[in-house]
């Protein structure tokens, strides 16, 4: 490790501790507020921003979905809102203590943990959705406070990280070491990011199709790194991406499937979700989707399935939505309603297993630079 | 009743009702065997009722084979602490159709005591056994009868007579028919329980042929005050009624035979004496006073033939000309048709024509109805467009009609006479009910008396809600005179009113435990079907009945709210006590305190607030 990037991870460390410092500090200035109003002879509430659909607005300049301004007063005088204050009560509580003590946990372990304090939740639907009024109310990411979706994702590539979680401080890593890729969780969302000599962030929607980028050394061959998004990208793989483009300055292409789910993948990936419409540390707006395109299923005769029902409405619903308005976005939908077919990213085999890395994606990579 | 024999007169009541028993309810072994229970014990509260006597009624039902599987013969016993029936009249009271005491125009539960008479000829169809009756009357000796009906004649056979020391007045019967208790028990447990529930002054007992034993006793001592028989109100009365009326008040001009002749003499005191044509008219005005009215049309008669009785009896009258003033008579010594004029001044005239042609039209109408004084008959005479002094005899069938009609359309008639109707009263159902339910809330109500087309009708009803009622939704008694109606629900006015009262709005929302017990009480209850078993939707009846049902559910609605508040309150402070303490213990920790917060003052005093959540617009 060189000098240089010696004295850039003290940095970032201090960073990240002082980030800690200041979502505790937080989490303290709430629970002294209610505090005081218990200890005053008062009904404790606070004000939460509401994310009902009529206050999910979309943002041109941060090129996203946002809240809009309204907000409701959650009351613990309220008998019909109690519970769930007590329940976000509880949240706040328990995530002060695992920042406090550096562990991570898992939607679930905070739906049975809940369980140890007699706060008991019906199901886990009930307990990831205060997990979410938590993330609106500090307008955090859970990932903030330790909490981590179940779903994995995988990176791959040359980076150097410095892991951050108790036990791995200060132990750095390089991704490109293990053929299978790394997972995205806790270690990975929190870690310091060092060095890397990759210039361009691979993100792609199959595990298949990352295995096969692996083994035919894409990393290599195009100075990159590779993400499995598995799907939708989860949020701790969004955050990373984020991280990896603002931090390390690496564009990020995205390649999904040739259909209308696959152009949502990308996206998510670019501007986020109306879920998530509470959070701005998530999106990638300089994203691009390179493929596959409705048009490269023509372009490259590739074999097709017809479209279902459903495939054809979420055409019509996306039409509606002001990201798909202009640009590739809306022509590539259009094309889709025209085809009424869609292609695998699998599709490519018909030409040999490497057709896909050795020519469809360098002239993918070569266009992405005119995009 | 002269008329009712007539139109059956072609067949005897009794072939009559053979022939139909379907429409007395006796269709089936198992119909046959709840109508009959029914007819008994009705017939025993009445004549209880009658006398003012507080019932004890035991109902006893036991198969005659117990291991022959229904439908099979029972033995059915009905016996009750009433006045008990005169030994002259058991006979014809059990062995005849159509006798009864029953006619008149008041409130009871059968009408003519027809149905014990079709139970008795059921049982005696199906079964060939005769009814035992048992009646004390004086509470020392019991005549027992025992009884079968000569169906073509409609007469009753005594195969029996017996006498016997007792103690207790009363009436027994006991009759053997065909029924089937596996198929008809449970409508006659529910009827001798909704019987018991409006009833509450009397005791029943039941027995039944599975050797189970039903008990009601009495829960009041007082007797709802007995009505009165009432004369017709002009507003229920029809063409048929009033032609009835009439050929009661009207007198035909008597033969004048010997017999008659000699009736007159010994009235004048003139047995014995033969006097002049004047003597006999002197003496005549003389007794006028004392005369009854068939001598005084004599008299009259007499006074324009100018005969003495000798006379008298050698002629026979033909024709009485009233428009003509004209009296035509048959001479038997000359064999001729002779006629003599009659003076419209004298008195005996007005004698003649009253008889022919009946009252006057207001003298009618103030001594045949209800509610109708001299003043009112006038009005009315004015707005028919009658002479008041019209003859009631003299009317054409067309002009019968438009009285009817002007009857029907007259406003200026008070409303019925209720004297006649007998409602349980607001104190007895109101205790019946508490007994019966031991609800957490009971409301009863009477309406005050009504009218529907001419016949007076009372509603009085009863909520109760929770407590013991262990029912969901809202179950309905309906009784009409105090008889219980356990079939054809749907589509009764009562369940209609019922139904369509939104009860969410009186706080009784989802299936509440909600009895609703509804009494009307009429002189005639307008059913739907001959099956007597459902009220139907006059409008009359519809808005009292309405109006009850408001009135109550509002008292309800005010109940359901006190216990609501109270509710809510309650579990109010249960969740505040459940939660406030672990908001305490988490924000303690999260604001880095080492002592709670004292959060005792918000769980003390705190007040219910509703529905805080609001959004506020952060502009």
């Amino acid at each position: 490790m060189s000098k240089k990037s010696e004295i850039k991870a003290k940095k970032i460390s201090k960073k990240a501790l002082e980030k800690q410092k200041n979502i505790l500090e937080m989490l303290k200035s709430h629970g002294a507020k209610i505090y005081e109003d218990l200890d005053n002879g008062q009904f404790p509430k606070f004000s939460i921003p509401s994310r009902s659909v009529s206050n999910i607005v979309y943002d041109k300049k941060l090129r996203q979905y946002i809240l809009g301004n309204s907000s409701a007063i959650r009351s613990s005088k309220n008998t019909s809102q109690l519970r769930s204050f007590t329940q976000l009560m509880w949240l706040a509580f328990f995530a002060n203590r695992l920042t406090n003590e550096k562990k991570s946990s898992t939607l679930r372990d905070i739906y049975y943990s809940s369980q140890a304090f007699e706060i008991d939740f019906e199901d886990q639907s009930e307990s990831d959705n205060i997990i979410v009024d938590l993330e609106a109310v500090t307008s955090r990411p859970r990932e903030d406070f330790h909490i981590f979706p179940e779903e994995r994702s995988s990176i791959f590539g040359d980076l150097t990280i410095e892991y951050t979680i108790p036990g791995y401080e200060g132990k750095s890593m390089n991704l490109s070491n293990h053929p299978d890729g790394y997972a995205i969780g806790p270690s990975l969302t929190t870690c310091e990011l060092v060095d890397t000599s990759a210039e361009i962030v691979i993100a792609i929607e199959k595990g298949g199709l990352f295995t096969r980028f692996v083994e035919e050394q894409v990393d290599k061959k195009f100075k990159s790194i590779i993400i499995n998004t598995g799907g939708q990208a989860p949020r701790s793989t969004r955050t990373l991406l984020k991280r990896l483009h603002d931090e390390m300055n690496l564009p990020v292409i995205i390649l999904t499937d040739g259909d209308v789910y696959g152009e949502h993948i990308a996206m998510v990936i670019k501007s986020g979700s109306a879920n998530a419409a509470h959070l701005r540390e998530l999106t990638v707006p300089d994203a691009k989707w390179v493929g596959v395109w409705a048009t490269d299923i023509e372009k490259y005769k590739l074999p097709t399935i017809p479209m279902t029902e459903s495939d054809i409405k979420r055409c019509y619903d996306l039409q509606k939505d002001p990201r798909y308005i202009d640009g590739i976005w809306k022509k590539e939908l259009e094309v889709f309603l025209r085809l009424k077919r869609k292609a695998e990213l699998e599709a490519f085999s018909k030409y040999g297993l490497t057709n896909i890395t050795d020519k469809y994606l360098p002239q993918k990579l070569e266009l992405a630079k005119s995009l | 009743m002269s008329l009712i024999k007539e139109k059956f007169n072609q067949i005897s009541p009794s072939e009559f009702f053979y022939r139909n028993r379907d429409l007395a309810g006796f269709s089936n072994p198992s119909r046959s065997l709840y109508t009959a229970v029914r007819e008994f014990v009705e017939n025993g509260l009445d004549a209880c009722d009658s006398k003012g006597i507080l019932p004890d009624i035991h109902l006893t039902i036991k198969a005659v084979d117990q291991e022959k599987p229904d439908p099979k013969p029972y033995i059915l016993t009905v016996k009750d602490n009433g006045p008990g029936i005169e030994t002259k009249h058991v006979p014809l009271a059990f062995g005849t159709v159509l006798y009864g005491s029953k006619f008149g125009l008041k409130q009871a539960r059968g009408m003519f005591g027809l149905g014990a008479t079709m139970a008795i000829l059921y049982g005696q169809i199906t079964t060939n056994k005769p009814v035992t009756v048992k009646s004390s009357t004086d509470g020392k000796t019991m005549e027992i009868f025992e009884l079968l009906l000569d169906i073509q004649k409609n007469k009753p056979v005594i195969l029996k007579h017996t006498t016997k020391d007792v103690s207790k007045k009363g009436l027994s019967v006991s009759i053997c028919l065909e029924g089937d208790y596996s198929k008809a028990g449970s409508k006659i447990r529910d009827y001798v329980y909704q019987t018991s529930l409006i009833t509450p002054y009397a005791s029943i007992t039941f027995d039944d042929p599975k050797g189970e034993k039903y008990s009601y006793p009495r829960m009041i001592n007082t007797m709802p005050k007995p009505p009165t028989i009432i004369r017709p109100h002009p507003y229920g009365t029809d063409v048929e009624t009033i032609r009835r009326m009439i050929v009661d008040s009207q007198f035909e001009i008597p033969t004048i035979d010997d017999i008659m002749i000699e009736k007159v003499r010994k009235d004048l005191g003139l047995s014995k004496k033969n006097l002049s044509f004047t003597a006999i008219m002197e003496k005549a005005k003389k007794k006028w006073k004392t005369l009854s009215r068939q001598v005084r049309v004599v008299i009259a008669l007499m006074s324009f033939l100018k005969m003495d009785f000798e006379k008298l009896s050698k002629i026979r009258i033909e024709d009485l000309d009233v428009p003509n003033k004209k009296l035509f008579y048959w001479d038997f010594g000359d064999s001729t048709s002779k006629s003599v004029e009659m003076d419209p001044e004298s008195q005996y005239y007005k004698q003649l024509t009253n008889t022919t042609q009946g009252e006057t039209l207001t003298a009618f109408l103030t001594k045949k109805f209800q509610r109708v004084g001299p003043s009112t008959a006038i009005k009315f005479a004015e707005f028919a467009g009658f002479k008041p002094e019209k003859r009631i005899g003299t009317m054409t069938n067309q002009e019968l009609a438009h009285l009817s009609d002007s009857l029907q359309k007259f406003d200026d008639f008070m409303g019925p006479d209720s004297s006649c109707l007998a409602p349980l009263g607001e104190a007895p159902l109101e205790k019946g009910m508490t007994k019966f339910f031991k609800p957490d809330f009971l409301t009863v109500l009477q309406r005050s008396a009504s009218a529907y087309s001419g016949f007076p009708f009372i509603v009085e009803m009863g909520i109760a809600y929770g407590g013991e009622i262990s029912t969901r939704g809202i179950k309905v008694y309906r009784y009409a005179n105090r008889i219980p109606l356990l079939y054809d629900e749907g589509s009764d006015v009562v369940m209609k009113v019922v139904n369509e009262i939104d009860w969410s709005r009186y706080k009784a929302k989802g299936d509440p435990p909600l009895v609703i017990v509804s009494h009307i009480c009429s002189t005639r209850i307008p059913y739907k079907t001959a099956g007597k078993e459902n009220v139907a939707d006059r409008p009359e009846i519809e808005r009292e009945l309405k109006l009850a049902i408001q009135f109550m559910a509002r008292k309800l609605s005010v109940f359901m709210n006190k216990r609501g508040q109270a509710e809510a309150a309650k579990k109010r402070a249960n969740l505040y006590a459940k939660y406030v303490p672990l908001i305490a213990q988490f924000c303690t920790e999260l604001a880095g305190k080492k002592k709670e917060p004292n959060f005792q003052k918000i769980l003390h005093d705190e007040t219910p607030i509703e529905n805080e959540e609001k959004a506020i617009e952060n502009e």
